[in-house]
């Protein structure tokens, strides 16, 4: 198992309802993997998971990319700054 | 030499301070900026026509900072002429009129493409910079969302 830290911000952080979570998960879980779990465990989080931006130490990272251990994640929506 | 030239990128909670700014990327060389700044609008009339109490910002600060440092690379990779660059996003609780982001390109002449890379910056920062915006008006409060899906590599 790895261990990893979630990070949720703007809507992502209000349905969650934490801005940080630790997680251990499995040493070859993808991204989608996470997604996939996240939705099963965190209702809440279920619709988001769609259209949900992911990242990996601070990089954009896509469904097949497999987790690091240690990685710091992001989860966030579509950025809107400026 | 680009390692020379001066590149500023910051997340602040501070008033931006356009003079403090554009007196670091100025150099003796430089004849030009152009500069780009956004601030809250109160009225909106284009589309969905709204008033706004305020915006409240959020980001992910060192994913941010990171991103502005990538999009100044970007800037440099097109433009060659640009000299020195700024790009600064405030962050909090702003009210209308207040400037809530600033992208300064300069160079040696106007015509060097120097309002192009401002534009660019501004553009590049609403697709991949981990900045969001609450709005709040009279009829409640709602989260911005941008439109833009990072590709890889960005």
């Amino acid at each position: 198992m790895n261990k990893i830290r979630l990070l949720f911000f703007a809507t992502l952080r209000e349905r969650a309802g934490t801005k940080a979570l630790d997680l251990e998960i499995p040493a070859d879980m993808t991204v989608r993997g996470l997604k996939e779990k996240l939705a099963a465990e965190y209702p809440n989080l279920r619709e988001s998971m769609k259209s949900v931006l992911i990242t990996i130490n601070r990089e954009y990272a896509f469904d097949e990319a497999v987790i690091p251990p240690n990685a710091e994640m992001a989860l966030f929506p579509p950025v809107s700054g400026g | 030499m680009s390692e020379n030239f001066p590149t500023i990128f910051s997340i602040t909670e501070d008033e931006i301070d356009l003079n403090d700014l554009l007196a670091k990327i100025t150099l003796t060389s430089t004849g030009a900026a152009a500069i780009f700044a956004g601030m809250v609008r109160g009225e909106t009339k284009r589309g969905d026509a709204h008033q706004t109490e305020y915006l409240e910002y959020e980001a992910y600060i060192p994913m941010a900072e990171a991103k502005m440092k990538q999009v100044a690379d970007e800037i440099r990779a097109r433009w060659e002429s640009i000299e020195g660059i700024a790009i600064v996003q405030r962050i909090g609780k702003l009210y209308p009129k207040t400037p809530t982001v600033l992208i300064a390109c300069t160079a040696a002449h106007r015509d060097t493409g120097v309002f192009e890379a401002a534009r660019y910056g501004i553009d590049r920062l609403k697709e991949i910079v981990p900045i969001w915006k609450k709005e709040v008006g009279p009829n409640g409060e709602e989260w911005v969302e941008g439109e833009y899906i990072p590709k890889a590599g960005e």
